[in-house]
């Protein structure tokens, strides 16, 4: 028996289901009832529960692709900040994709304190040690562009379903974006009024990410913006 | 705890400064948008609650009997502390006033003493034994860049609001306010200056340099802070900013 | 008030108005600082509360990490305008206790295993008091919990109970909790109806303490239901015209 409809906005506490459900994220199950356990929309699907956070902090996962920030050094790799609680290890063969010979060389001439990467996460333990590689194509060391912080949860609506919203910011904006699951979104374009453009774009996506017709509103605002002329 | 700020954050700032402009769009001389509340907290005898941006700083006056000071003993008493409260800041912890609290108190009772805005003098009750002490306490609650002035603008606001019947057994025809001192922070990033700094401005600026001035535009307080330096000329300029923002907050006093 | 008033109730009615079982007036307000994970402002009477999260966050100093759950820390403080005369600030002997039972009252309902090694801290704050902070800081602070989205079994719920002129009474004000027998602060998980803070001191038989709970209880499930909608208010949006 489900007592919700699919992106009820519930809280913490609330009775959402009952009976012989599967339980996931932001749900919880007590004897035979299931309960909401944060602020978001019920998403019952089939036989899972799940609730969708519209608050919390970044939690890594695998496979999860991440901007971070190096926050320290040591001799074999990096201590990476991921806008979390738990912080990310880069070791140097996972950016380099080589062997390194540490005695010789000074590794911070390929990552310092300060430098913002793409990363994917590799692995995570039980303890939350979280393991990064920013060998592959698409990853390592960001040098320019506009940072910009978002609630993690709103991650899924600013790439949308199939990547539609992402697309779209991109191809109405002409800037390129990269979008960390943790949050960081990393903003290149050429015309600052754009590149700030797609900062409202996200500023309003988060404010407004449980809200239906997202897409439609953000495009128009976006190319009101484009259209107002290139007093940047 | 402090942050790091990450090079992508800072090259993009000081490009953009270079360029003559601002990550928020503002202008040099532009503050973010300012509100005064006053009159919130009824236990204080005067309270102002300014947001500057997305900084609050929340300010209460308390006004009572005290023991005045040796050599000044028909003088009232003036009291300035500041919390930086942990929750206004993940960088903020609980304890005892730290360098960065003190320093904002010191700032803004400066500001305040030094012009003799608040008449110290007609606050005497029994000489030698009691006068009138202002405690001016400074509560931050949201950091988000730019406190000096945020706060420095909520204590006169929070000061001019003081209602003398609430004060018990008060013994004068009023309080005394005299003038309003107001505090303009300017930021200095690459070799460009300019005001109320945001919190992402303040983690990149070479220095900044608080002037604080009365109704006429002369300064009653000065504060440089950071380790970056000004030259002569920048000087001139933060003084003529200075002067031409003041009188701008300063009708947000009341 | 400096004398003791005759009677703190006059015809059935309290002295600033209100029946034995009534609340003051209660507002809540989720989301309002900007630089917290979570926050909540809450006005209760005279009471001015604010209440912040910030978690799960990494925690220092490291050797105090549990290895496989968070941590929780509350820190209850006055403002020094906050009361008639001028509080000191920083902690005292009465907001180190008060900090305690504020996290042993809100910490049963937190997933804290769900994030080894970290902290979560809860900051309440309060600007102006007019009896009952203690459990007005626990009703904010749940609300700045959720706010932060840490996953919670339930919000917490708190109001004060006590005894004036032999009567019952919920929701204590300043002159109630002077003057008044007896003072009962409690909180209360709703969804199962259990006690996760409890203090008292005054005077009860175990009839009055019965009726006084019962009171309690009551009293929380109208709060419960102001707290669900603060959280849900700050996503209720106003579509405009024309956009």
């Amino acid at each position: 028996m489900i007592y919700v409809q699919i992106r009820e906005l519930v809280v913490p506490g609330q009775l959402i289901a009952e009976g012989k459900y599967k339980v996931w994220d932001g749900a919880f199950r007590d004897g035979d009832k299931i309960y909401s356990s944060v602020v978001g929309l019920a998403d019952p699907r089939g036989d899972s529960i799940r609730v969708i956070p519209l608050q919390g902090r970044y939690f890594p996962k695998r496979d999860d692709l991440v901007v971070g920030v190096v926050i320290d050094i040591h001799y074999s790799g990096w201590i990476v900040d991921l806008n979390s609680p738990y912080n990310g290890n880069l070791f140097v063969s996972d950016l380099l994709r080589r062997k390194v010979d540490l005695t010789k060389e000074d590794i911070s001439r390929y990552l310092n304190i300060g430098d913002v990467l793409v990363a994917k996460v590799k692995d995570v333990d039980e303890r939350m040690r979280v393991l990064l590689d920013a060998g592959g194509p698409g990853m390592g060391k960001v040098t320019k562009g506009k940072l910009v912080e978002v609630t993690p949860a709103k991650v899924p609506r600013i790439i949308g379903r199939k990547g539609s919203m992402v697309s779209m910011l991109k191809s109405v904006s002409g800037c390129d974006l990269k979008v960390g699951q943790n949050g960081r979104i990393i903003i290149e374009g050429k015309n600052i009024k754009m590149v700030n453009a797609v900062v409202e774009a996200l500023l309003m996506i988060d404010r407004e990410a449980h809200t239906t017709g997202l897409t439609d509103r953000v495009r128009l605002m976006l190319e009101k913006i484009k259209e107002g002329g290139e007093n940047g | 705890m402090s942050e790091v700020v990450s090079k992508v954050k800072r090259d993009y700032i000081v490009g953009l400064a270079n360029q003559g402009k601002r990550a928020d769009t503002r202008a040099f001389n532009q503050y973010r948008e300012i509100s005064v509340e006053k009159g919130l907290i009824e236990s204080a005898h005067g309270s102002a609650l300014v947001k500057m941006g997305n900084t609050q700083v929340l300010v209460g006056v308390k006004i009572e009997r005290g023991e005045p000071f040796p050599d000044q003993p028909n003088s009232g008493v003036l009291i300035v502390n500041a919390e930086l409260l942990p929750l206004a800041s993940p960088s903020f912890e609980p304890g005892p006033p730290d360098e960065n609290s003190i320093e904002l108190a010191r700032v803004v009772d400066r500001g305040i003493r030094e012009s003799k805005a608040i008449d110290l003098d007609k606050l005497g009750i029994t000489p030698g034994e009691e006068v009138w002490a202002v405690f001016v306490d400074i509560h931050v609650l949201d950091h988000d860049g730019n406190l000096i002035d945020a706060s420095a603008l909520s204590a006169i606001a929070a000061l001019n609001n003081v209602s003398p019947p609430r004060i018990k057994d008060w013994t004068l025809p009023e309080f005394p306010l005299v003038k309003k001192p107001i505090a303009v922070t300017i930021a200095k990033i690459g070799d460009k200056l300019m005001v109320d700094p945001s919190l992402e401005e303040e983690s990149v600026m070479d220095a900044r340099l608080t002037i604080t001035t009365i109704e006429d535009g002369s300064i009653c307080a000065m504060q440089k802070g950071g380790i970056g330096f000004f030259t002569l000329e920048e000087l001139e300029e933060a003084y003529a900013l200075a002067r031409e923002k003041a009188e701008e907050l300063r009708r947000h006093v009341g | 008030m400096v004398e003791k008033p005759e009677k703190l109730l006059i015809d059935g009615k309290r002295l600033d108005g209100r029946s034995p079982d009534e609340l003051r007036p209660l507002k809540i307000q989720a989301g309002v600082l900007k630089r917290a994970d979570g926050s909540a402002y809450l006005e209760l009477g005279k009471n001015r509360v604010l209440a912040a999260v910030y978690g799960p966050r990494e925690m220092h100093p490291r050797h105090e990490q549990q290895p496989d759950t968070a941590v929780l820390r509350c820190r209850y403080n006055m403002a020094p305008f906050s009361v008639e005369e001028r509080k000191r600030p920083g902690p005292d002997r009465r907001s180190v206790e008060i900090s305690k039972v504020i996290r042993e009252a809100i910490q049963p309902v937190v997933f804290l295993e769900m994030y080894p090694r970290s902290a979560i801290d809860v900051f309440v704050e309060i600007l102006q008091a007019d009896a009952g902070t203690r459990t007005a800081g626990i009703t904010a602070a749940s609300v700045a919990l959720a706010d932060a989205g840490i996953p919670l079994k339930d919000l917490i719920a708190a109001v004060s109970v006590g005894k004036i002129d032999d009567t019952i009474i919920l929701d204590l004000n300043k002159e109630e909790d002077q003057w008044g027998t007896t003072d009962m602060p409690v909180a209360i998980m709703p969804r199962k109806k259990v006690i996760t803070l409890l203090q008292m001191d005054g005077h009860f038989t175990p009839e009055e303490f019965k009726r006084a709970l019962d009171l309690a209880f009551k009293g929380c499930e109208q709060i419960h239901e102001l707290q669900k909608k603060a959280l849900r208010d700050k996503y209720s949006i106003k579509v405009e015209e024309g956009q």
